[in-house]
């Protein structure tokens, strides 16, 4: 009984330091987001509110709390408030089996700092990525607005097209580990002394142009369409409400899938010690928001792919090009012995 | 509660942080009815059809069903790639020849205009 207590008080702190950091994160790349975008175009974003806009997210934050409550007429009540449930959930879950560091000693228990070291974690990511387009179909069926439920339409056809090249691309790096748990994978390059990103560019490369569909960002942003669909399945949205969507869509899966990528492609914690034993946190955090600075660096500078265009690259370029890759990773791993 | 315990815990936290954010402003936000509040947005002008739920484009269709068919195919490949090393060429090949008989089924739904969006 103690130690299934210990346990559990362990598993409880690991879950609120996640989900404070995923939280914190998410509302400080709103600011983050907005102070580049200002300065990619020339402005110099949120200044008013505490140095450097600093406080800007708590002041969004409190103002979307004290909205009123207003549920368009004619939706579809309790579906209306699953769907922003069914959007955060699946957001914050990817965060369970990231690997933040090496295993440590803390008061004679050795701890890691990931929530669940799994051998199925890159099938929850799968799982938790795919979940994810019932919060988005919930929303745009349960608004009955026309442009909520043709930016739902869309979001749904995106996300399942690359959730397919998706896989095949990660594929390649678990022929490489020979395995799917998060912490194996990073522990393979660590042993073999490269990051896989050399051995699997192409794979690299299409999983970059999923966590971008996939997050509903831009090129891949048919489902916002602004001047299309005004804001998508998020408009007939008010309150937190409105801000849970793009918090779970634009912020939480981007840092998520990012760090995934880390894992994957760039060698998780590795890199050199010059912080002793907090240099693999270190070194983690830099890479994943070096990508997530790459994400946000692209969506203010690139225009938009058309509908058509989305799904006729994903299904006619990246799922053959991912199928090759596939075999020429087997037939390379089977001749070289890995 | 070392693997699937502690994420069947943070599933559990992750859903009421969900409920949380839904349900947040029936609390926090203030209560003025107004009789046009809840009219669906549609630029300024009347909703045309107060029934938004209507027929969408068949492409939806049939992306979800070659979805079914890939996703699938990735599920099944998934614990081959774990496996590959201790199955060697037979593996290789058997995986080599299941791919194969999907990309046909993914070339006949490309001939027959499956994956063309806009005609």
């Amino acid at each position: 009984m103690g130690e299934f207590l210990v346990s559990l008080i362990v598993a409880l702190i690991k879950i609120a330091v996640v989900l404070g950091v995923a939280l914190g994160l998410g509302a400080y790349l709103t600011w983050f987001e907005r102070k580049l975008a200002g300065h990619i175009q020339a402005r110099l974003g949120p200044t008013v509110v505490g140095p450097f806009g600093l406080l800007q997210p708590l002041a969004d934050g409190l103002k979307l709390m004290t909205k009123e409550s207003i549920v368009p007429r004619g939706a579809d009540m309790p579906v209306y408030y699953l769907a922003i449930m069914m959007a955060v959930a699946p957001a914050l879950l990817l965060f369970s089996v990231i690997p933040f560091g090496p295993e440590f000693e803390i008061f004679g228990y050795s701890i890691k700092p990931i929530v669940a070291d799994v051998n199925i974690a890159i099938l929850i990511v799968f799982a938790m990525g795919s979940l994810a387009v019932y919060g988005t179909i919930f929303s745009g069926w349960a608004s009955n607005s026309k442009y909520a439920f043709i930016g739902s339409l869309r979001k749904a056809s995106v996300i399942i097209a690359y959730e397919v090249v998706l896989g095949f691309a990660v594929l390649g790096v678990i022929l490489l580990a020979g395995t799917m748990s998060t912490v194996g994978i990073v522990e393979a390059q660590l042993e073999k002394g490269i990051w896989f990103i050399f051995y699997q560019p192409i794979a690299f490369v299409l999983y970059l142009f999923c966590m971008l569909a996939e997050s509903g960002r831009v090129p891949f942003d048919i489902q916002e369409a602004e001047a299309e669909l005004v804001t998508g399945y998020s408009v007939e949205y008010g309150g937190m409400k409105f801000g849970a969507l793009p918090l779970a869509e634009w912020y939480l899966n981007v840092v998520a899938l990012s760090a995934i990528a880390v894992v994957l492609f760039f060698g998780g914690w590795s890199g050199p010690q010059i912080l002793g034993p907090f240099s693999p946190y270190f070194w983690f955090l830099v890479k994943t928001f070096g990508l997530v600075f790459f994400v946000i660096w692209l969506h203010w500078t690139l225009p938009r792919f058309q509908a058509r265009d989305v799904t006729e690259v994903a299904w006619k370029i990246m799922l053959p090009l991912a199928l090759l890759n596939i075999i020429a990773t087997a037939v390379a791993v089977y001749i070289t012995g890995g | 509660m070392e693997g699937y315990g502690a994420i069947f815990v943070f599933a559990l936290i992750a859903v009421i942080v969900g409920l949380v954010f839904a349900f947040m402003n029936e609390f926090m936000g203030t209560r003025k009815i107004d009789p046009m509040e809840d009219y669906p947005y549609e630029c300024g002008v009347p909703v045309y059809d107060p029934e938004a739920r209507g027929t969408f484009k068949q492409g939806y269709y049939l992306l979800g069903l070659l979805l079914i068919l890939f996703d699938i195919e990735v599920a099944y490949l998934f614990p081959w790639a774990v496996v590959f090393r201790d199955i060697g060429l037979y593996g290789l090949i058997e995986a080599v020849l299941f791919i194969l008989i999907l990309a046909l089924g993914f070339i006949y739904a490309w001939a027959k205009g499956a994956l063309r969006w806009q005609t």
